[in-house]
C-alpha cells in the first residue's frame, strides 16, 4: 500500500489547519455561504436534508486496517456509528456537526487520510478496478497510475474551479470493473508491440445526459500521462461550458465539438503547454510501484478445501475469486446484506473486519465501485475459517454478482436533491429475492437504483435501471433494460412509463420472467437474452392490461 | 481599493475609463482599458508605440495579434464570479503560449482562499478592499510552497 | 445559497412553514414563537401574504449565521405537510438503521 511521503503529511495537515480557518470565518460570519459552500464542497462536506454530509476520499478504494479502524472511530466519535461507502470508492458519513469537521480531518490525517477534492467542481478521488494487482490477466496494476494521478490533482491550482466536477478512473484489465466508458476520463493500461501505454477514453458519463466516453487516443506512452491529462483539462476549463449546469460537464462540450475537433484542440494544448517536468521518468514510475507488490504469500493447498457445509458453499461459489498467486483467494465482502443500506457498515463490522483483514489478508481491504469490500489475499486453506468470522458480523451474504447485489444512492431519505426514495427499493428487492438459489437461477443480473436523474445509483448502466421520479408528489420508478458499466458498455433502455412505488416489485418479477422464458441455455445471462430478444417482449409482458 | 502582491501594497495607479468613446485628449497610459476602448485605440498604441493596461472580464475572450502584447503592460483579469475558474488557464496562456512578460492582475469577484492558486498560475497581483488585507495575507501564510504540481 | 427574493414568487400553497438548517449542527429547525427550533409540532403556521416579513426573517437570522438553507414547507388543507421531502425532513428516515 501507500505511505505518505513527508510531502504528502505536511499537504494534507496544512489543509486541516486552511479548512479549519475556512470553518472559522464561516461561524463568525467573514464567509456567507455562498462562499463558503464551494469551499467546503472542495473538502467533501455537503448539506443534505437533515445534516451534513462528510464524503472522506478512499484513493483508488485501498484501505488498511488501521484506517478502517479510524473510521469506526470517527463513525463512534463524531457521528451515528456507521459509515456508507460509495460507488466512487469513498465513504459518507451522513451526520457531522460543522464545528467537529476540522477535528474529524485531523483524525483522518492521523491514518493518512483526508477529504480532499471528494466533491466540488475539481478532479475528484482517482477511481481504480478493485482487483488491481490480483489478477492474472491484468496487464499492469492500475493502482501507480492513480497514486501518480492523485498527487497530481490535488490542490492543481489551474483546476480546482472547473465547469464542474471531474472524475477519472483506472483499469490495467481489458474487463473493466472500473466503469471507466462513464467517467469524464477513462484510462485503461493496454500493451502495443511490448510497450505498455494507456488507451485513452473521454467524455463519458451519466447524469441526465448519459454518455458512453469515446476514445481519443489509441496510445498514449507512460511518460506523457500528466502531460495529455492536463491538455485535456485545459481544453474543458477553457471551453467547458458555464452558462447552465446541466451542461456543464465534459461530455457535452465533447458531444457538441465531435470528438475531431476536440482532439484537435487537445493536442494543440498538448503540444503548446507540454511541461517537461511533467514529462514521467522511470525512476519516478518506479519509486511509486515499490509501494504496491504483492506482500510475501507462501505456498499452500491448490484449492479452497470443500467443507460440506451449504451455505459456505453457497457463500464460497459467490464471494470467492481465485488469486493470481495459486495458494490464494480473493474474498468479497458483501455489503448488502437484508438488514443495512446497500453500502453502509457499522462501525462494529469496520472494527471487526480491520480484525480479520490483519489476520487474514496482510491487513489490506479495498472498496469497489459496486459498494462491496474485498479482503486481497487470503490463504486458501483459511477462507472457511474467515467465513466463519464474517458470518458473524452478517458479512457473509452470498450475493455478489447477484440480483441482490443492487448499487443504490442515499435517495430521499438522505439527499437534498432526490426526486424519491431508493434505499427502501433496494431493500425491497433484498427481501424478495432472499432466496440463494432463486437468485442463482437468475444469475448475474446487476440492478442499479437512482433516486434521481443525477444518476448516482448508475441506472443508466444497470442491466435493470431504477430510476425514482415525483410525479405529483407521489414517487414513481422509471426501469431501463439492457445498462452495462463494463467493457461493453451501453446505457440502458426506457422500457415505458414509470410505475408506483406499489407496483414496481410486480414489474420486476415480469422482467425477470421474460428473461427466463427466453434464456436459451441454462447459464445465458440477463445481458445476452436482453441483447438478443430486444426490448419488445418485455414491454409487451410489463404493459400488457394497458 | 487596493492593489496587493506576495509582500507589499499600493494604491491603484490606473484610472478606469467610462464604457463610451475616448476623447483625444486622455492619457492612455494611465487609464485601464477595456476591450472596447482596445479596439478603438489599437492602431494609435502601435503607431506611438505607448504602453497601456487592459482589463477583460472573466467570459471575455482573449484575441491578439501577434505584436500586441509588447503594448501592453498590465492585463487584469476580472472575475465576474469566483467559481469561474477560466482565468487560471488564461493566465497560464499568456505566460506559457505568448510569453507575456507584463504584469497579470486579478480583481472582481475573488476570494483569499483563491490567492496562492493565482500566483502559481501566473498571476502577480490582486485588487481587493482594504479592509480585506489582513485576510488576504493571513491566508497567503499557509502557503508552504509545497506543491504536488511543477 | 437560496435566493429568497425569488423562492415566494415559486410557492403555490396557501399555508406554510418556516424551516431551516441548523449552522452548526445541520439540524433541521422550525421557525416557532421562542425562536428556531426543532420541534414540527410549534412552528408558526404562515399564511402567504406574510410571507415577506418572513423571507426577510430569515435573511436576518442567515446573516446573523444561525441558520442555513431556509425555505418554505408547504401545508395541506388539512394542516399537515405536502410534500414528501418535507415529510422525511421533517420526521427523519423512512427506513431502520
Amino acid at each position: 500500500m501507500y505511505k505518505y511521503s513527508e510531502i504528502d503529511k505536511k499537504i494534507v495537515a496544512n489543509r486541516v489547519k486552511q479548512f479549519k480557518n475556512q470553518v472559522d470565518r464561516r461561524l463568525s460570519g467573514k464567509l456567507t455561504e455562498d462562499e463558503f459552500k464551494p469551499l467546503r464542497l472542495m473538502n467533501g462536506l455537503y448539506l443534505q436534508l437533515h445534516a451534513y454530509m462528510l464524503r472522506v476520499a478512499i484513493p483508488y478504494g485501498e484501505l488498511s486496517s488501521k484506517q478502517l479502524r479510524q473510521l469506526a472511530f470517527i463513525a463512534d466519535k463524531y457521528d451515528r456509528g456507521y459509515g456508507h461507502f460509495t460507488t466512487r470508492q469513498n465513504i459518507q458519513f451522513n451526520w457531522p456537526k460543522l464545528p467537529d469537521v476540522p477535528e474529524i480531518l485531523e483524525e483522518l490525517s492521523k491514518v493518512e487520510m483526508h477529504a480532499i477534492q471528494t466533491s466540488g467542481n475539481c478532479i475528484r478521488n482517482i477511481s481504480a478496478d478493485h482487483l488491481a494487482g490480483l489478477t492474472i490477466e491484468e496487464i499492469e496494476d492500475p493502482r501507480p497510475w492513480c497514486e501518480i494521478i492523485r498527487k497530481w490533482s490535488t490542490f492543481h491550482p489551474e483546476f480546482s474551479f472547473l465547469p464542474r466536477k471531474f472524475k477519472i478512473a483506472v483499469t490495467g484489465c481489458s474487463e473493466d470493473r472500473a466503469a471507466i466508458l462513464v467517467h469524464d476520463i477513462g484510462l485503461r493500461l493496454i500493451k502495443d508491440k511490448g510497450d505498455i501505454g494507456f488507451e485513452v477514453f473521454v467524455g463519458g458519463g451519466q447524469g441526465r445526459s448519459p454518455y458512453i466516453a469515446k476514445k481519443i487516443k489509441n496510445f498514449l506512452p507512460k511518460k506523457d500521462l500528466l502531460n495529455y491529462l492536463e491538455a485535456i483539462l485545459t481544453t474543458y476549463n477553457q471551453l467547458g461550458r458555464r452558462d447552465n449546469i446541466y451542461k456543464a460537464r465534459i461530455k457535452i462540450l465533447l458531444n457538441e465539438l465531435g470528438i475531431e475537433k476536440f482532439k484537435e484542440f487537445v493536442e494543440e494544448n498538448f503540444k503548446r503547454f507540454s511541461n517537461k517536468k511533467l514529462i514521467l521518468d522511470k525512476s519516478t514510475i518506479k519509486n511509486i510501484f515499490k509501494f504496491f507488490k504483492l506482500p510475501s504469500l507462501k505456498p499452500g493447498l491448490e484449492k479452497v478445501p470443500e467443507i460440506k457445509n451449504s451455505l459456505f458453499l453457497e457463500w464460497k461459489n459467490q464471494n470467492v475469486l481465485p488469486h493470481k498467486h495459486p495458494n490464494y483467494s480473493i474474498i468479497l465482502v458483501s455489503l448488502k446484506s437484508n438488514e443495512k443500506p446497500p453500502g453502509d457498515a457499522s462501525s462494529i463490522q469496520m472494527r471487526k473486519l480491520a480484525d480479520i483483514a490483519d489476520k487474514y489478508s496482510f491487513g489490506e481491504i479495498r472498496v469497489t465501485h459496486e459498494q462491496n469490500l474485498v479482503l486481497p489475499h487470503v490463504e486458501n486453506s483459511r477462507v472457511y475459517e474467515i467465513w466463519n468470522e464474517l458470518l458473524n458480523i452478517n458479512l457473509a451474504t452470498p450475493n455478489i454478482g447477484l440480483i441482490t447485489d443492487t448499487i443504490c444512492c442515499p435517495g430521499m431519505d438522505y439527499c437534498a436533491l432526490a426526486t424519491a426514495r431508493s434505499i427502501p427499493i433496494s431493500q425491497k428487492i433484498t427481501d424478495h429475492f432472499k432466496n440463494y438459489s432463486h437468485q442463482k437461477e437468475i444469475g448475474d443480473l446487476k440492478i442499479k437504483i437512482s433516486g434521481c436523474i443525477n444518476a448516482c445509483g448508475h441506472h443508466h448502466v444497470g442491466n435493470i435501471g431504477i430510476l425514482g421520479l415525483d410525479r405529483k408528489g407521489k414517487e414513481f420508478y422509471q426501469i431501463t433494460l439492457g445498462g452495462s458499466a463494463k467493457e461493453n458498455a451501453s446505457i440502458g433502455q426506457i422500457v415505458g412509463p414509470s410505475f408506483s412505488e406499489k407496483d414496481l416489485m410486480g414489474a420486476i418479477e415480469k422482467i425477470i420472467k421474460v428473461y427466463k422464458k427466453n434464456k436459451i441455455y441454462e447459464k445465458e445471462d440477463f445481458l445476452s437474452v436482453f441483447k438478443r430478444i430486444g426490448i419488445k417482449k418485455f414491454k409487451e409482458k410489463l404493459y400488457d392490461n394497458n | 481599493m487596493i492593489i496587493i502582491d506576495k509582500i507589499s501594497e499600493r494604491k491603484n495607479e490606473f484610472i478606469e475609463l467610462p464604457d463610451e468613446k475616448l476623447s483625444k485628449k486622455t492619457s492612455l497610459e494611465n487609464c485601464l482599458l477595456n476591450l472596447f476602448h482596445w479596439k478603438e485605440k489599437k492602431k494609435e498604441i502601435h503607431e506611438k508605440k505607448i504602453k497601456v493596461a487592459l482589463k477583460i472580464n472573466s467570459d471575455e475572450e482573449l484575441i491578439f495579434g501577434e505584436n500586441d502584447l509588447r503594448y501592453i503592460k498590465m492585463i487584469q483579469i476580472n472575475f465576474l464570479n469566483f467559481k469561474d475558474g477560466r482565468p487560471f488557464t488564461l493566465a497560464k496562456k499568456l505566460r506559457k503560449k505568448f510569453l507575456y512578460k507584463g504584469e497579470i492582475r486579478a480583481s472582481g469577484n475573488i476570494l483569499p482562499d483563491q490567492f496562492v492558486f493565482l500566483l502559481r498560475c501566473g498571476f502577480d497581483t490582486v485588487e481587493i478592499k482594504e479592509m480585506e488585507k489582513d485576510t488576504w495575507l493571513e491566508l497567503l501564510e499557509f502557503d508552504d510552497g509545497l506543491y504536488y504540481q511543477p | 445559497m437560496i435566493n429568497i427574493a425569488n423562492m415566494a414568487k415559486k410557492l403555490e400553497g396557501h399555508t406554510f412553514l418556516l424551516s431551516a438548517n441548523d449552522l452548526k449542527t445541520g439540524k433541521v429547525l422550525f421557525y416557532t414563537s421562542n425562536g428556531w427550533l426543532p420541534e414540527l409540532n410549534k412552528a408558526i403556521k404562515i399564511e402567504k401574504k406574510s410571507i415577506e416579513k418572513y423571507e426577510k426573517l430569515l435573511k436576518i437570522d442567515e446573516e446573523n449565521c444561525l441558520i442555513v438553507s431556509g425555505r418554505f414547507v408547504e401545508l395541506n388543507d388539512s394542516g399537515s405537510i405536502k410534500n414528501l421531502r418535507d415529510k422525511i425532513r421533517s420526521s427523519g428516515l423512512t427506513f431502520k438503521i
